[in-house]
């Protein structure tokens, strides 16, 4: 027999959450165990996150809480509540890329495109955190994410080129 | 059609409005991906959709003996809950391919688990329910009774008299036992030689593991009794004939989508067990149904490739010539063998590769297992290249010569006559000896060498190892018989009244970029901007007859019908402009969707107002075409050949194991680019791939069968610093067809690379005494080699 146990919330009960996400205030409703992740992408429709492990490894899951990356498969939606959360949606807004987007299409960083969502948030925090990074960093800075088409040369080269569009825009 | 004779290096055809084709444009594909906008399937979000889950089996063998659903079933939120003898009401077993599926005895692929299980992972119920939360939790309340079996954990174990039977209707664990085929005159060959050399080399157990594991949405509509379906595929007719069949429904009633894809690598062709299951459960339930592999079932139990040992024998003479190989391959298909078997016949075909030798003894034996089934995974017959790659460093060592010196005497050369390897395939346009000298140029061995000794002297372990191959791409034109359309890759090209050139394939690109490249073709052969293009992919409906992606048949095959196609629809829009204006076609051009008098700078008409006029057909004169439709299909031609050579350069840390890759190379002859951006990223995703084989990934199964690599900190991918750059260099192709010399580029990182890391790492510790037989080197792997060389 399976283990029994008392549960604090019944699987339909939800709690009441309000947090901005990509700059717009959003609240919602659910269940303490569900993940950030698919509050974001079930009950805020924002199908941009992508899971690829459900377990903390690959990455593509990460968005940005209150300024850093968070791997939105581990923390569960209630963590968020109150928070600030940017999704790979809120990067640059309207469906329009910003520099980071617009050097990755131009160096083919990415293939199929399912990990690009957490390559994005990440990298966009490095060069908010540092501007000028070199190449190495750049390689510090997504070891955490996992891409199984590119090799990572293209991603890499492709921020580099965005470090560069950006301080030449400065 | 220019012989190889005529073929001038350095010529490249330039069709009229050459713009696009060859150069590194940027993909149509990517703005959704980079902003969140694309459509994966599980973004799939329909009115009433349920969502389902899989029991699996905890155990790599075991009879079922009882399953109890009745809590789950009461679970809240629970709609369905199907065990094994319920699904087989639903759906026919799952189609088994290859000698199982031919012999009387064969067993049927139960689509649930019915009266065992064969594998860890092995699906034995699904729970269809209102949310995946609440599908999993009753998946957890399925008491499931098992009786332990005893595992087969190797394919040898399988193979030994008296052992148990992964399926009671069959004698043995024997799925094939090839008979033994003899090309050219081996007795011969072995008694010319000077020396043999012998060796038992092995290919370990990795996977395809793609970023997006396999998803499916299946909506049944009880009114039509038509079957729509969302999935994860690399072939939508293929998915779409594969359930029909299983399903029981006539294929005009299944309609497959398929949009953004994260990925395959050869994982998602047909139709899987479980994604029978779930059109099963939308058809029962008339409610659509999704779901989403989680990453445990993709490692666990989507399929698993490579695991082949081989005992080979290389008669060689003196001077270092390869006379003939003798081979025997095993092969461990996993639990329900399917494409182990079908893969046998190109690995015997390609063992000789782009080298000289005059004869092959070949033999394969296939088991089956209690692991994972053996799926297709980028270039699945790719050992015949590390055993022979591996195998010509072992004769190099033996006879201490350098093996890239070695490659060099022993590969085939065009005017060499007959130009074809032992095993019948001819090698036209080969180029491999001009990637083995262009190598040479590039990594200055000498040098190497030096800074090899220099190192050693300091107690560093440097290594350089090569490796060359070809792959069929998609391989030169069958000789025996006619090329069959059946088996092709078809395209439909239509002008629409708005003048968008409307390009239709069975292609189904997961990260190739397709909508791009062939719209690059599609543009220059008809004569319209890039924009103008739109590549349909994706839907049953509309797609043409082909199998899809996989095989590296699109850049040929689907390339070369797109070219045709835009061809003759460029000429008969230009019938009907010439009507239009009155002017004879060839008098006409069509440039940036504008139909020209030739060399004029004034446009007459543009391609828009052709289409509207043909459909209006009021201006026209009867008798003129007004279908502004073409379809074309291309056999490959005959230059069907990839190939080239790679040079891994490593350091290994005799302390610690550890493996560092210095420097990779890529000399590359894929025939013409069509985009050479995304030909460079096929090349180095296929390179990381093969590195990660060698330095990381391996689908572990203990000696009880359980499974050990159920994670992504278990199956260990390669992350950013794991790859180095990687510096490609494209060879010029001899041009063997007046149009077409675009091949297919997407396997041959994967297959090359792990025999030259493996290489480099076996030269770096030659001096340790290590001889190196396997693929997987991890750094544990490495101290056992060394400690036990060592003594």
């Amino acid at each position: 027999m399976p283990h029994e146990e008392k549960a604090l919330y019944g699987p339909d009960e939800r709690v009441e959450i309000q947090l901005s996400v990509n700059g717009t205030p959003r609240r919602g409703a659910a269940q303490p165990r569900r993940t950030l992740a698919d509050f974001l992408r079930d009950e805020l429709q924002l199908t941009g996150t992508h899971l690829g492990c459900e377990h903390g490894v690959c990455g593509a899951c990460t968005v940005m809480v209150d300024g850093d990356p968070v791997r939105s498969c581990l923390m569960l939606a209630v963590q968020a509540h109150g928070r600030e959360v940017v999704t790979i949606e809120g990067l640059a807004g309207d469906g329009t890329m910003g520099p980071l987007q617009e050097a990755m299409w131009e160096e083919h960083s990415f293939q199929c495109g399912f990990c690009t969502p957490g390559m994005l948030i990440q990298l966009s925090h490095l060069l908010q955190s540092n501007p000028t990074p070199n190449e190495t960093e750049v390689r510090d800075s997504i070891s955490g994410n996992l891409c199984r088409c590119t090799g990572y040369e293209s991603i890499v080269r492709g921020a580099m080129a965005a470090a560069k569009r950006l301080s030449d825009a400065d | 059609m220019p012989t190889e004779a005529d073929a001038v290096p350095g010529h490249r055809p330039a069709p009229v409005g050459e713009r696009f084709t060859g150069s590194s444009v940027k993909r149509m594909e990517d703005p959704s991906l980079l902003t969140g906008r694309a459509f994966f399937v599980a973004d799939a979000r329909l009115p009433g959709m349920l969502h389902a889950s899989f029991v699996r089996s905890p155990l790599p063998h075991a009879r079922v003996l009882s399953v109890d659903v009745s809590r789950a079933l009461a679970a809240p939120g629970v709609v369905a809950v199907l065990d094994g003898p319920q699904m087989a009401k639903l759906a026919a077993p799952h189609g088994v391919t290859g000698e199982l599926g031919q012999a009387e005895d064969g067993p049927a692929f139960s689509i649930l688990a019915t009266d065992k299980v064969r594998l860890v992972g092995d699906p034995v119920v699904l729970v269809v329910a209102e949310d995946r939360y609440l599908a999993e939790d009753a998946c957890d309340l399925v008491e499931v009774d098992y009786e332990d079996l005893p595992p087969l954990v190797t394919a040898e174990q399988a193979l030994a008299p008296g052992a148990a039977l992964v399926f009671d209707s069959l004698q043995g664990n024997l799925v094939s036992a090839g008979e033994r085929q003899e090309f050219g005159d081996v007795a011969k060959a072995f008694s010319r030689a000077d020396l043999v050399v012998s060796a038992e080399i092995r290919q370990h157990r990795h996977q395809n593991v793609p970023m997006e594991g396999r998803g499916i949405v299946a909506s049944f509509d009880k009114e039509s009794g038509s079957l729509l379906v969302n999935a994860a595929t690399q072939g939508v007719n293929t998915t779409r004939t594969a359930l029909a069949e299983q399903l029981g429904l006539p294929l005009d009633k299944v309609r497959v989508q398929a949009f953004d894809i994260g990925g395959s690598f050869g994982l998602k062709f047909g139709a899987s067990r479980e994604e029978v299951a779930v059109c099963a459960a939308s058809m029962m339930l008339a409610r659509p149904v999704a779901w989403i592999e989680d990453r445990y079932e993709n490692l666990s139990a989507s399929g698993q490739a490579r695991e082949e040992s081989f005992r080979a024998q290389a008669a060689v003479t003196r001077e270092g010539l390869v006379l003939g190989l003798t081979v025997e391959m095993l092969i461990d298909a996993g639990a329900y063998p399917g494409l182990a078997a079908m893969v046998v016949p190109t690995v015997r075909e390609m063992v000789p590769g782009p080298y000289r030798m005059e004869a092959l003894a070949f033999q394969a034996t296939v088991a089956a297992t209690n692991k994972a089934s053996y799926v297709a995974y980028r270039g699945p017959w790719a050992s015949e290249t590390f055993l022979r790659e591996r195998l010509m460093d072992l004769i190099a060592g033996e006879l201490r010569v350098e093996p890239l010196e070695l490659r060099l005497r022993n590969v085939a050369q065009r005017g060499q006559n007959p130009l074809r390897m032992v095993t019948g395939p001819s090698l036209a346009g080969l180029t491999t000896k001009e990637s083995l000298e262009r190598m040479a140029e590039l990594v200055d061995l000498a040098d190497f060498r030096r800074r090899q000794r220099s190192a050693l002297e300091q107690g560093r372990h440097l290594g350089i190892g090569f490796a060359t191959f070809i792959e069929p791409a998609p391989g030169p034109r069958a000789l025996d018989k006619p090329p069959d359309p059946e088996e092709m890759e078809h395209v439909r090209v239509s002008l629409e009244e708005d003048g968008r050139l409307l390009v239709f394939t069975a292609q189904m690109p997961h990260g190739q970029g397709h909508r791009t490249t062939l719209a690059q073709i599609a543009a220059d052969q008809f004569g319209v901007g890039l924009s103008q293009v739109t590549v349909v992919v994706g839907d049953t409906e509309s797609a043409p007859p082909g199998f899809g992606t996989g095989g590296s048949r699109s850049a040929t095959m689907t390339g070369g019908a797109t070219l045709h196609a835009a061809r003759r629809l460029r000429a008969k829009v230009l019938e009907v402009a010439g009507q239009l204006v009155d002017v004879s076609p060839d008098r006409l051009e069509i440039r940036d969707g504008q139909v020209f008098r030739a060399g004029m700078p004034t446009g007459l008409l543009t391609v828009a107002e052709v289409a509207r006029a043909a459909k209006d057909g009021s201006r026209l004169p009867d008798g003129v075409d007004r279908d502004l439709e073409e379809t074309a299909v291309f056999d490959g031609g005959e230059g069907g050949w990839s190939g080239g050579t790679h040079c891994a350069q490593v350091e290994v840390d005799r302390e610690t194991g550890q493996v560092e890759v210095l420097r990779y190379l890529v000399v590359e002859d894929c025939g013409e680019l069509i985009n050479p951006a995304v030909v460079e990223g096929q090349i180095r995703g296929g390179v990381a791939q093969g590195i990660g084989a060698v330095l990381l990934e391996r689908s572990v199964y203990d000696d009880t069968g359980q499974f050990l690599s159920g994670t992504l900190m278990d199956y260990l991918l390669p992350t950013a610093h794991d790859i180095p750059p990687i510096e490609i260099h494209h060879l010029q192709s001899v041009l063997l067809d007046q149009d077409v010399n675009f091949r297919g580029v997407g396997e041959g990182g994967m297959i090359a690379a792990p025999a030259a890391v493996c290489n480099a790492i076996a030269d770096a510790l030659a001096p340790l005494g290590v001889e190196i037989k396997e693929q997987h080197l991890p750094p544990t792997r490495i101290l056992e080699l060394i400690a036990r060389a060592q003594g």
